[in-house]
């Protein structure tokens, strides 16, 4: 097809500086199982950050091309339409453009830089793929033409930095640094008592706590931390889904009444994704005890954390 | 990631994973290294294996992490900050490999001098508890020591405290975890349970080990740091085997002079154990582990002597060690009663070890011991069972006591309990420690000379000497038929000992002396019938005494007035003595009787009291005519008297030495059987033909008061010839013949024709007799003598109290027998012949020395 409607021009999208930037991999969010192992790699952008660059364009040899004006754009929206059912897809929403036309209508001859540059964009929401929902941004080229316009994305990628600040769902800002303590139990079976140094922790933070066990009557197999990551789409019935990120066994054998086990989770090394909450969808993390008894049934309890993104 | 089936599978595993990872090392491949290492360790995570698997795959993987350990510190802040590495393991998600490997890490990491010590051993302590499963958290923890232990050197004493604080607490953890083991799994494997447990128990025991190590000379840290932890928690595991192995190590490897000054509160931990641990094992670890201290304090290597010393800080009631164990066996049985004896036992043992070791010479430690004992067995209540024999056993009779045996006596004589605590065991284990304390005492040749110590040995041995009277009861038909004889004392081997006392009674004044063997027989008396078992040996002693008495008349002449008198009594308690045995025995032992008499008499003749001796040889002749009834012993009974009265020298006053030999040869010319006669009228004739005593100073013809009357030796020779002839049978009769003949030549040589009447005629008239005789016998014979040359290896004689003596060439012993034996009857024919033959030769040799013979026609 693509040979039948080649395009006639080329778009390139340069991102100052973007060899040097930092950029993130990202899973590649393709179904296709080939393709699951595949990463992308894409520059990485704060929140009110300038974005500039240059777009080149060029025509075919010997070829000119006639266009209704050049527009660039730099978007960012939330796309939910990864939903399986096809009753509840919703539209791609765009919470954010911005665009600048680089050229008038006219004819382009020959190959043309044109630079562009967005000041201090806010961008609110940090990039997330996840199962059913993506946010991403993007520089979007348009050439207009009286067919079909010629588009051309850049996606890149966003952090957001300092999100202590923002109001968060489960921790109010005067228990925020406090240890978190639960009490848990199955009556006359198990009996503890957990203990988290906080409830808010930086990407790169260490979950440190312990857990004392009250009483216990349950034949444990080991005992596993594990962080879950929730996104949670659309309204009424909520569309969750879970994705486990990390698991780690922080036992091993059945303790007796009177023993603390510590915990201590080292995040940073790990691949985990921020606590935020958007108009549709929200992103919770939630840090999960389980206990494997030995005929393998599981217990397990489950609090929310608060992870933010800090800069370093 | 998951394990290995079997075990040979996982060291496999182990291996390979080895060989890539130092393949990785070698490349610089951190990560991958890391990764293989993991890989490996996940085999630790096997539930399947059993102890001894698991300790086999331990050991394979603790020599792969060294080379693990080894690179770290090699590459440490010139590739990788071991700080980044100990961050970088706890990713992973397995929380074993994980902790192996910050262990590794942390300890490769404490090498480098810059290292946050504390911070490290702290953390890798604590992180030890996400391993609750018992064999893992175990080896975990015991990797963490043997990892650490390299760092524990430090002099300062902060350090010091530290080290132990960090030692200590993997210690306790182990010792949970160890115990927890026990009650893991089905309930019907329980033993097998403990079977592991034991196979594990090296792992804990390191620990304690390395405290020892650190605590080396340092008694106030041991004192204050270390030994009231470790003994809390041996304490509150209230655990069997765990208690029973800590308490053992904590004895064994802490040095001697630790615990002499640490002793209470040890002794008070025993108290708190388990009611199942065997308390007495511990008792004897220490006891073995305090005389082991004296032990190398006597053997002073100097250096460990003045160290142990200056250790030796203790309070003064600390330092009576057996105070100390005594109080703490009040406790013991206050806190205690459900202690049985038997576990008591061995605890009282143990501190007679120490008391022994630590204060050899104080009696009143072991009586006071005997008696607690001693009141235990009262309050036992009923007879104690069987099977607690041997613990008594051994306590009476530990080798300790015995092997000092002068303190060994003392002990019997001085400590009251020791009797009091025999008397409460039952009648069979008394006999046999009675038993065993005479074999001592005789084996140590003790001297009894005071009258209370030999009642106290008595009393002890009261056992053997009324058991037996009991016996006697019980069984009195049978005893109608208990002759003495040889057979009956290798019977009872318990008399044999108790009539070994008397020997050992010794005292310098002869009084004193017989009034301890007076002693005995009093006691004795009681065990009834048994008197004749002990009674000579009693008699034998005074024997002992009146030699002495005569010894001493001899040197000093002037005190032979008193000491006369002392002998007459010395008789007169051989004749009540002699007067028991027949009392209490009746017709059992006349020979005994009869025989003990004859030797008395014969003493007496000795000491010259003529009175004395005759008194006895009268006893020997009534005993003789009343009751000795078999011909044999008759016959016995007459040589022996016959030899006895031969040699009495002090009977001839009042004629008394000529009724008693003519009595004499009465009773042997009617004895039942004519040879008996023949020889018994023959053995007689010498009665009247004294011959030198050469220790009184007589001699052959120098000598002129010799009792001799030549007239009636003829008398006896010819009435046994005549005697002889009677008899029936040609062989026997040419045999006493030839005896006879033999007496007439001793005649012969020994006097002239004058005094003893033995002539030549007479002598060629029974040489004619005989050869007469002969030759009828040999006519019998001719028949027979040829087919037999090989006869001639076999010999038969006649003896001299009649029996026949058969000698065969292929057996160096010769058989003797009482009847002839059926089946040589053709070989005794030849006895008279050779017999004759010999003395004929005899005579014929005798007369190239003496002319006199020459009369003698052959």
């Amino acid at each position: 097809m693509s040979l039948f409607f080649k395009s006639p021009i080329d778009i390139e999208i340069l991102l100052d500086g973007e060899e040097s930037r930092k950029h993130v991999e990202i899973a590649n969010s393709s179904d296709s199982a080939s393709a699951r192992t595949l990463r992308d790699k894409y520059p990485v952008y704060e929140d009110g950050e300038s974005v500039s660059g240059i777009v080149t364009l060029r025509v075919k040899e010997g070829k000119k091309l006639e266009h209704l004006g050049i527009k660039v754009s730099l978007v960012g929206s939330v796309d939910i339409s990864k939903s399986s059912s096809e009753s509840k897809k919703r539209p791609v929403e765009t919470f954010l453009s911005l665009s600048a036309d680089l050229c008038p209508h006219g004819e382009l001859i020959h190959s043309q830089n044109f630079p562009f540059h967005f000041k201090d964009v806010e961008k609110r929401y940090e990039s997330y793929r996840g199962k059913n929902v993506d946010v991403s941004y993007y520089i979007k080229v348009t050439v207009l033409r009286k067919s079909t316009d010629i588009v051309k994305h850049k996606r890149f990628w966003c952090f957001l930095y300092n999100r202590e600040a923002l109001p968060s769902a489960v921790s109010s800002s005067q228990n925020e640094g406090k240890p978190v303590k639960l009490d848990i139990g199955i009556e006359n079976c198990l009996h503890i008592e957990f203990e988290y140094s906080k409830s808010q922790f930086s990407l790169k933070d260490v979950i440190v706590g312990r857990i004392y066990f009250l009483l216990t009557r349950l034949k444990v197999k080991h005992m596993e931390l594990s962080v879950i990551t929730r996104e949670t789409c659309g309204l009424e019935p909520n569309q969750l889904s879970d994705s486990t990120s990390i698991r780690y066994e922080i036992m091993d054998g059945s303790p007796v009444k009177g023993e603390t086990i510590p915990i201590r989770l080292f995040l940073g090394g790990y691949d985990l994704t921020p606590s935020s909450n958007f108009n549709h969808f929200s992103i919770k993390n939630y840090l999960s005890l389980v206990i494997i008894d030995e005929d393998g049934r599981r217990y397990f309890k489950q609090s929310e954390i608060v992870l933010y993104r800090k800069r370093n | 990631m998951s394990y290995a089936e079997t075990i040979d599978q996982a060291i496999a595993n182990c291996k390979q994973q080895t060989v890539l990872m130092q393949r990785c090392l070698a490349q610089e491949k951190l990560m991958d290294a890391l990764k293989h290492a993991s890989i490996m360790l996940t085999e630790l995570r096997s539930p399947l294996l059993s102890p001894k698997q698991y300790y086999e795959l331990y050991i394979s993987i603790y020599d792969s992490l060294s080379i693990l350990s080894n690179y770290f510190v090699e590459c440490h802040s010139k590739k990788h900050h071991l700080a980044d590495l100990y961050e970088l393991v706890q990713y992973a998600g397995n929380i074993l490999p994980r902790l192996y490997l910050m262990i590794t890490v942390g300890s490769a990491y404490l090498q480098s001098a810059d290292a946050p010590r504390e911070e490290i051993f702290k953390d890798m302590i604590e992180m030890c508890k996400g391993i609750q499963n018992p064999i893992r958290g175990l080896f975990l923890r015991y990797y963490l020591s043997q990892r650490t232990k390299q760092f524990f050197q430090a002099e300062d004493s902060e350090t010091k405290k530290a080290n132990v604080n960090f030692i200590i607490t993997n210690f306790i953890e182990m010792n949970k975890l160890w115990v927890r083991l026990q009650h893991q799994g089905p309930l019907r494997e329980r033993e097998q349970r403990t079977r592991e447990r034991k196979e594990l128990k090296i792992l804990i025991g390191a620990n304690l080990m390395r405290l020892s190590q650190i605590a080396e000379a340092d008694f106030k840290l041991y004192k204050d740091e270390i030994l009231p932890l470790i003994l809390e928690q041996v304490i509150n595991c209230r655990d069997v085997v765990s208690q029973e192995y800590l308490l053992d190590v904590i004895c064994q490897i802490f040095p001697g002079e630790f615990h002499l000054g640490t002793l209470a509160e040890l002794l008070a931990t025993s108290l708190k154990l388990n009611p199942t641990v065997p308390i007495n094992k511990v008792v004897l670890t220490l006891v073995e582990r305090l005389n082991g201290f004296i032990d190398r304090q006597e053997n002073p290597d100097l250096d460990s002597v003045t160290r142990g010393l200056a250790f030796v800080d203790i309070g003064e009631e600390n330092k009576n060690l057996f105070f100390m164990f005594w109080k703490f066996l009040n406790q013991l049985s206050e806190e205690r009663p459900d202690l049985s004896l038997q576990e008591l036992a061995p605890v009282i043992q143990g501190i007679l070890k120490l008391t022994l070791r630590w204060y050899p010479d104080n009696v009143s430690n072991v009586n006071v011991l005997f008696n607690f004992m001693h009141e235990k067995c009262k309050e036992y209540g009923k007879a104690l069972p069987e099977e607690y024999d041997f613990l008594f056993h051994d306590l009476l009779l530990a080798p300790e006591l015995k092997s000092d045996t002068s303190f060994f006596l003392r002990l019997l004589t001085e400590c009251e309990a020791y009797e009091g605590l025999l008397s409460a065991q039952n009648s069979n284990l008394q006999r046999e420690c009675a038993n065993e304390i005479l074999d001592t005492l005789t084996g140590a040749e003790w001297r009894i000379s005071s009258k209370p110590e030999l009642e106290k040995i008595l009393k002890l041995c009261g056992s053997l000497v009324e058991s037996n009277s009991d016996k006697m009861s019980s069984s009195l038909i049978l005893d109608e038929e208990d002759d003495l004889d040889s057979e009956n004392w290798s019977f009872s081997p318990d008399q044999e000992k108790l009539a070994h006392i008397t020997h050992l009674c010794d005292n310098k004044s002869i009084e004193s002396h017989c009034e301890l063997l007076l002693t005995c027989r009093n006691w004795f008396q009681k065990s009834g019938k048994n008197i004749k078992y002990h009674s000579p040996a009693i008699i034998c002693n005074l024997w002992k005494l009146i030699r002495k008495c005569q010894l001493r008349i001899n040197r000093k002449p002037e005190i032979r007035e008193k000491l006369n008198g002392t002998m007459k009594q010395l008789f007169k308690h051989v004749s009540l003595i002699i007067n028991d045995i027949y009392n209490a025995c009746g017709g059992g032992c006349l020979d005994l009787l009869y025989k003990l008499n004859v030797q008395t008499a014969s003493l007496a003749d000795q000491a010259q009291l003529g009175d004395i001796a005759y008194d006895f040889f009268s006893q020997a002749f009534t005993i003789f005519e009343e009751s000795l009834s078999d011909s044999r012993t008759q016959f016995q009974a007459i040589v022996n008297m016959a030899q006895t009265l031969q040699k009495t020298r002090s009977l001839y006053m009042d004629s008394h030495y000529e009724t008693l030999i003519t009595r004499c040869t009465l009773h042997g010319s009617k004895l039942l059987k004519k040879q008996d006669q023949c020889r018994a009228v023959y053995t007689c004739s010498h009665l009247w033909w004294a011959t030198e005593i050469s220790p009184l100073g007589e001699e052959e013809g120098v000598t002129e008061s010799f009792f001799r009357e030549g007239k009636r030796v003829l008398e006896c020779l010819q009435r046994s010839l005549r005697v002889a002839d009677s008899v029936m049978d040609n062989v026997q009769s040419c045999e006493l013949m030839v005896e006879i003949l033999d007496r007439c030549c001793y005649y012969y040589i020994h006097g002239d024709e004058a005094s003893t009447h033995v002539g030549i005629k007479y002598i060629n008239g029974l040489i004619e007799l005989i050869k007469t005789n002969l030759d009828g016998l040999k006519l019998e014979v001719t028949s027979m003598i040829e087919d037999g040359p090989k006869l001639k290896t076999d010999c038969a004689y006649i003896g001299i109290d009649g029996c026949y003596i058969h000698r065969n060439s292929a057996n160096s012993v010769a058989a003797v027998y009482t009847k002839p034996p059926a089946s040589k009857t053709t070989l005794l024919n030849f006895i008279p012949v050779e017999h004759f033959n010999r003395t004929l030769k005899y005579i014929r040799d005798q007369k190239d020395v003496d002319d006199r013979f020459k009369a003698i026609v052959l």
